[in-house]
């Protein structure tokens, strides 16, 4: 890959290297850096390459929380029309319960998301600092 | 039985200098701590000035609570990055412990979610038929013995709820930090928590604006609809409107978001007018005015000097009533397109609080990325940072200037 400098972000010719995303075609140095950083799960340090994975690798934790919420969202929403279906059940407390819950899980959706966007760094990234042994801090391989 | 005689000049980055190695824990309460730091030290930071500095004498190392009230969720909303960033530094959440915590700590505020005080957790409400906004939901006791005791200088062991799991979680150990914001639906609820507040905000988005926020936050996500956002938003009203929106009237300073009028039927949220409603009479606040302090102002600042482009930006200033208690009022309506109309309409306005010419632009730049950056909820956000900041150093200097009070423990 050209390790030519960094603008050429547009560039249509720019190899788009295993599904990586549009961020590694911005910098082909990182893109190279990452394919190699993917043989170090779970996340070992010791070499540039990890370090710079290190930087963006995203933890199973992360990926499954993401999951749950989507479902979740998807669920309770199904739930909550039901809930509130016919004349008796509609301004039910069982109703405005549902539709509260569908709120709590849109909520906690956005916030992860608003994390992910605005960090290079996993939100479980300090905690897998002291506890990488643990199932949530897989290096996640999507 | 500590006594300290001190000359300060408080400042949100003094360095709690102590004689025991735990130096970089600003919470600890130093019981029997006397420190009396003279000139040298401080004088880097006031241009060379020989100045006096005294820091945490003895058991009245005061926390100061800020209250915020906002139906957002907790964790890095706006408002509180915005915060956070004027106190300086960037809020985290706390390293290490429960990653689903919804507690941020810079190194001189934390911001705790109050949605850890939730008595029910997501089971609990289904089974007794209560939202997240009722106050049976919540245990108020705790809450207000937990904010005490930060307040006083004790840590407490605060209980977590987990909003991805839907449960409460084992307690998280919370330090007593130099300023305290408990962020989430009822700051202003229960009136033993409203005493303990030094200041309190509510942010009061009108139901037009919180539809399209809604909408833009939650479209993209399988499951929902324009229907079921729309739904969600009416399910919740009642208990929103007889729980959530009384505690406005308890707030020094209220932040509303309403749809512009500067563009006739506008729908889209874009462009918004926002008022912010400032309680008159508090000690250690002096509301924001434009030109003129108690007279009525109707100011468009585009014109011969400043160009706008379209919708242009409308000013509002005057003194009203709000729950029979006196307010002044500062309004914005539309939206700034470059630094130039920014800091145009910062040199007009008066008691802002900043430390320097620009400093309200400057912090709005520093996050151009937020929403808001652009339109009065950013402006006043930041300023209500600003008037925060000088508030806490108002205390602050006040505690210290009484050192007779200092020698009780």
């Amino acid at each position: 890959m050209a390790s030519s400098s960094s603008l050429s972000l547009s560039s249509p010719h720019f190899p788009s290297s295993s599904g990586l995303r549009s961020r590694s075609q911005r910098d082909p140095a990182e893109a190279v850096v990452s394919i190699q950083a993917r043989k170090w799960w779970p996340g070992r340090s010791g070499s540039a390459a990890a370090v710079a994975a290190a930087v963006r690798k995203r933890y199973k934790g992360t990926a499954m929380r993401e999951k749950k919420l989507a479902e979740m969202i998807e669920k309770k929403v199904e739930e909550a029309k039901a809930a509130c279906e016919g004349e008796e059940r509609r301004g039910s407390d069982g109703c405005k319960v549902a539709w509260d819950e569908v709120e709590e899980v849109s909520q906690a959706m956005a916030r992860l998301r608003r994390r992910l966007a605005e960090s290079d760094r996993d939100p479980l990234d300090a905690f897998c600092q002291e506890n990488p042994e643990t199932d949530e801090c897989r290096v996640y391989d999507e | 039985m500590a006594v300290c005689t001190v000359y300060t000049t408080p400042s949100l980055h003094s360095p709690c200098s102590v004689s025991n190695p735990t130096k970089t824990s600003f919470g600890f309460n130093q019981r029997q701590q006397v420190i009396f730091y003279t000139s040298g030290r401080g004088s880097r930071r006031r241009g060379g000035k020989k100045i006096s500095e005294a820091l945490y004498c003895s058991a009245e190392a005061k926390t100061v609570v800020i209250g915020l009230a906002a139906d957002s969720g907790c964790g890095k909303s706006t408002f509180m990055r915005r915060l956070t960033s004027v106190f300086g530094g960037a809020a985290e959440p706390p390293k290490g412990g429960n990653p689903d915590s919804n507690t941020l700590i810079s190194d001189t505020t934390t911001v705790i979610c109050l949605d850890d005080y939730h008595s029910l957790d997501r089971t609990g409400r289904k089974e007794k038929g209560v939202t997240a906004l009722d106050p049976r939901a919540n245990n108020f006791d705790l809450m207000y013995e937990q904010v005490k005791a930060l307040k006083e200088g004790v840590a407490v062991d605060k209980p977590i709820y987990n909003h991805v799991t839907g449960l409460l979680d084992p307690p998280e150990l919370i330090q007593p930090p130099k300023i305290l914001v408990i962020e989430g639906l009822h700051p202003m609820f229960d009136p033993r928590v409203r005493d303990l507040l030094d200041f309190s905000i509510y942010l009061d988005i009108s139901n037009e604006v919180k539809f399209a926020w809604k909408i833009q936050r939650d479209m993209a996500e399988r499951g929902h609809s324009l229907e079921s956002i729309k739904a969600s938003i009416e399910a919740r009203k009642p208990d929103f409107d007889a729980y959530i929106d009384p505690q406005k009237q308890y707030a020094d300073a209220v932040i509303e978001v309403l749809p512009t009028q500067l563009i006739p039927d506008d729908n889209e949220g874009k462009v918004l007018r926002v008022r912010l409603i400032m309680k008159e009479g508090s000690k250690y606040f002096s509301p924001v005015y434009l030109f003129d302090e108690g007279s009525t102002i109707s100011w468009i600042p585009c014109g011969r000097k400043l160009t706008c482009s379209y919708p242009g930006i409308k000013f509002f200033y005057g003194p009203d009533t709000y729950f029979s208690h006196e307010v002044s009022v500062l309004e914005m309506d539309g939206q700034f397109d470059r630094l130039d109309e920014l800091i145009y309409v910062e040199s007009h306005l008066s008691n802002i609080s900043t430390k320097f010419y620009g400093e309200v632009t400057q912090q709005l730049l520093k996050h151009a990325d937020f929403p808001g950056s652009n339109n009065g909820t950013g402006l006043f956000q930041t300023i209500v940072g600003l008037k925060i900041r000088d508030l806490y150093e108002q205390i602050v200097a006040e505690k210290a200037a009484a050192p007779t009070e200092a020698t009780k423990v």
